[in-house]
């Protein structure tokens, strides 16, 4: 019922043609990629889904992050541009379950982003490779850890976009916080299982590193401990209100 | 109205918004890996460059290719946003002031926002340089005209940028486009900085020209000389189109809603 309430609110925001753009955007990188230079990366050896991930991959999940941002900065901009907040909290319904909404809708529209990023990868691998025939449960694999990694940095957008009533002050957190995470190095296994450094991992890099149940297993701890933290803040913020 | 004080007014409205402080933090935090990592200066890995330039460049790389652009679309949202909560556009449009000078003032409040974080960040180089050469017992502070050379040649080159984010945010009402294609549009630059047609893509000028000082500082990185012949027409015509266009655009959504 409130999944159908919030996507309502979201029809006349361009909330889901902008991660649509959003996503044919990304998946541009590795056609015009292989369009431009085709032969650097078919003369190596490996598997091709690899090969077009790590030289694709940061940009594809650089833009996923600044979408999800925008998106969560939009979601609850709807809510208090015209106090539609103070309306919603006089109805008969949980603050949580707007959140929790919200949060299913932003993850929902993520993993189609992320399904479609995949799947144009690997028809690339498929036209550009000759010989590679993609293979689904790798193709789902693939997908499946990139939303994963994906989801503590959606959570906690949605938290600091909840709690700041203004856009540009959430905006300018989201950002600050992906400059952040970018100017560190990358190669610090901490760092790297931040929300806005994990979504830049790729699968095969976690692989090679035996890393994949260490970064499943820290974003499903980080994503369950940032929604607990925003029941727990609206708990907090209703008793000083 | 004069312009002058049109721009006071503009200034009064965002004083409570908090955005010097959103300006501030990420200057200083380009800096903390540059602190933390001060002894990464003197490993240059064959590249001709001293490590008193090469903490100034590197610093400031994160800076030129994501920050200065991400808050310019900050920057652009706060002026749009301050103005729509309470239709208090609608009352600035209902006032007997020229919406070109109206659009022109808040431009101008943006340049000044922009200018604001340049200056921050020479002050943030200059503290941390210090500490770096007391932790490194090296001298890193370069002095202070070069510094402001360079800051002040990446400011002018934002300058076209923000005229075209800006120009987004009045054409496109909807927030989440308008910052959508504002932050998707840093993630190319990179590969744009890279090819021959560089100089239609204002988001890429200061990092071509922070490229074009590390190609000084250090030999054969990059280009040393900037093509100004091809660049300045094309800076100048984006500028020039984008004001216009901002111009003729600015209030049009506000005036046919309330038709």
């Amino acid at each position: 019922m409130s999944l159908v309430i919030e996507s309502k609110k979201l029809r006349r925001t361009g909330y889901f043609p902008a991660f649509l753009s959003g996503s044919f955007l990304a998946a541009a990188f590795p056609v015009v990629y292989m369009m431009v230079k085709a032969e650097e990366l078919t003369s190596l050896s490996g598997n091709p889904l690899e090969l077009l991930m790590s030289a694709n991959w940061q940009m594809m999940a650089m833009l996923n992050i600044l979408i999800s941002i925008c998106g969560a900065c939009m979601m609850y901009h709807t809510e208090y541009a015209d106090n539609g907040m103070q309306k919603m909290s006089v109805l008969p319904i949980r603050q949580e379950n707007l959140f929790f909404s919200k949060f299913v809708i932003a993850a929902l529209v993520l993993s189609a982003m992320v399904a479609i990023e995949t799947a144009v990868l690997a028809g690339c691998a498929e036209y550009w490779f000759p010989g590679y025939v993609s293979d689904l449960t790798e193709i789902l694999q693939t997908a499946g850890f990139q939303i994963v990694v994906t989801l503590p940095t959606v959570m906690l957008m949605l938290v600091i976009a909840s709690a700041c009533k203004n856009m540009w002050v959430s905006l300018g957190i989201g950002v600050i916080l992906v400059f952040t995470l970018s100017i560190f190095p990358q190669d610090n296994t901490a760092l790297s299982l931040f929300p806005f450094a994990s979504p830049c991992q790729t699968l095969s890099g976690a692989a090679a590193n035996s890393r994949t149940a260490l970064f499943l297993t820290v974003c499903g701890i980080e994503t369950v401990v940032f929604g607990i933290g925003e029941v727990l803040y609206l708990k907090v913020r209703r008793c000083l209100a | 109205m004069s312009f002058v004080s049109l721009i006071g007014v503009e200034l009064k409205k965002i004083r409570r918004s908090k955005i010097l402080l959103i300006l501030l933090i990420p200057v200083i935090m380009m800096w903390i890996p540059g602190i933390i990592n001060a002894d990464m200066n003197f490993d240059l890995r064959g590249i001709p460059i001293t490590p008193e330039n090469n903490f100034f460049i590197q610093g400031f790389m994160g800076m030129v290719w994501f920050m200065i652009p991400a808050s310019l679309v900050i920057c652009t949202v706060l002026l749009n946003q301050t103005e729509r909560a309470d239709n208090g556009i609608l009352k600035m449009l209902s006032l007997p002031v020229s919406t070109t000078r109206l659009c022109l003032a808040k431009f101008t409040v943006l340049l000044m926002l922009a200018a604001v974080q340049m200056i921050l960040s020479i002050g943030a180089y200059y503290i941390c340089a210090a500490i770096a050469a007391n932790t490194q017992n090296y001298n890193f502070v370069l002095e202070p005209l070069y510094v402001c050379k360079i800051v002040c040649g990446l400011y002018a080159a934002a300058i076209p940028m923000a005229a075209v984010y800006w120009a987004i945010s009045t054409v496109i009402p909807s927030p989440i486009f308008s910052v959508g294609i504002g932050l998707a549009s840093i993630v190319p630059s990179v590969l744009m900085i890279n090819t021959k047609i560089w100089f239609v893509y204002p988001m890429s000028y200061p990092f071509y020209l922070l490229m074009v000082a590390y190609g000084r500082a250090a030999e054969g990185v990059y280009e040393t000389q900037i093509a100004w012949l091809t660049w300045l027409p094309a800076a100048v015509g984006i500028t020039i189109l984008a004001l216009v266009i901002s111009c003729i655009r600015f209030g049009a959504s506000e005036r046919r809603s309330k038709q």
